[in-house]
């Protein structure tokens, strides 16, 4: 796929070279020569200087040919307003956008051409969430406007759902088990995959179906506090 | 609003109605002009930005536009014929035309 990334900084770079290990035809545009200059080291990167809130800079990458956007600069503004001119004038059927400021996220949606926002600050807050809390339920990721999510629940001891199959957990039709990490391996979940006490399950969910979600996994138990005892 | 991104080319040279594409042709990602009727207006949402979610249809389909910023646009109701111009990108909705130039057309007479 050929990826627009808007922002070179240490965001923009690490996901350059990332993309590009996956087989990505990847540009990369910044408006500061120091970051552009730092950027050009990477092999197989293309890079441009130039504003990608101008329409003339999205025309020159080519945008109208971009199967994504990514607007991943340090500035709220600029993201929305990169986001905006690729969805809007160039029909990019993709468009990734980074929350710099957790306050803005409300903006991020398709009013401002944005299919998919990522908030550093919340993902942060759901890892912290995860690394304290084995057994409860954080959200990591919301997709679609929210309308599907991705979570993860670490098995604690007594959840009602270790040493069962996936397959008769009961899970609504909703939500899908997309992976296990056990002992820092993922595993590909099956019907007849057996989960354990400590596994971290990420678990796709769309509509309703977190309660019935938590239920399965976690189990009808009091809030951290009173698990510390 | 669109003023902000006005395309090239002064489109009141041509009439209003010409060099309209059927509604189910319409690309994705070019330009394009095409004309159909009002069918479904939806405002959105209730917190947050709001905007205007416009369905066009003709005999051959439906396309949507989406106006950001504004909970009306004067003259577009229900069945009123218009013409929209900008580019249409893919959605789960169909084709979908972020703040796209308008035109709107006279009433039928009668």
């Amino acid at each position: 796929m050929r990826i627009i990334i808007a922002g070179a900084g240490s965001v923009g770079r690490y996901m350059a070279n990332q993309l590009l290990e996956a087989g990505h035809e990847i540009l990369l545009i910044d408006n500061d020569p120091g970051v552009v200059r730092k950027a050009i080291g990477t092999r197989g990167v293309e890079v441009t200087l130039g504003d990608a809130c101008e329409l003339d800079t999205l025309a020159l990458a080519d945008a109208g040919n971009a199967d994504v956007v990514a607007a991943v600069t340090g500035d709220d503004e600029d993201n929305l307003v990169i986001s905006l001119l690729a969805k809007q004038e160039f029909g990019v059927p993709r468009v990734v956008a980074r929350v710099n400021n957790p306050n803005n996220e409300w903006m991020f949606n398709d009013m401002w051409g944005v299919d998919v926002s990522v908030s550093t600050p919340h993902l942060l807050t759901a890892l912290v969430e995860e690394a304290l809390n084995v057994g409860s339920f954080v959200r990591l990721l919301s997709l679609e406007q929210g309308k599907a999510r991705i979570a993860e629940v670490t098995l604690a001891d007594d959840s009602p759902a270790a040493g069962r199959q996936i397959s008769d957990l009961g899970l609504p039709r909703e939500s899908t088990i997309v992976a296990l990490i056990r002992e820092g391996h993922v595993v590909v979940p099956r019907g007849d995959t057996l989960l354990r006490t400590r596994d971290e399950v990420l678990i796709l969910i769309t509509g309703d179906a977190e309660d019935a979600v938590r239920s399965v996994l976690v189990g009808t138990r009091p809030g951290p506090a009173a698990r510390e005892q | 609003m669109s003023g902000l991104f006005r395309r090239k080319g002064n489109r009141d040279e041509a009439a209003p109605t010409d060099g309209t594409t059927p509604i189910a042709l319409t690309p994705f990602r070019q330009t394009v002009r095409v004309r159909g009727q009002v069918t479904k207006i939806r405002q959105r949402p209730a917190r947050g930005l709001p905007s205007l979610v416009v369905t066009i249809s003709d005999e051959s389909g439906r396309v949507t536009a989406i106006w950001s910023g504004r909970r009306s646009i004067g003259g577009i109701g229900l069945g009123r014929d218009i013409v929209i111009e900008g580019v249409a990108a893919p959605s789960p909705d169909g084709p979908t035309f972020l703040n796209p130039s308008y035109l709107l057309l006279p009433p039928p007479k009668g």
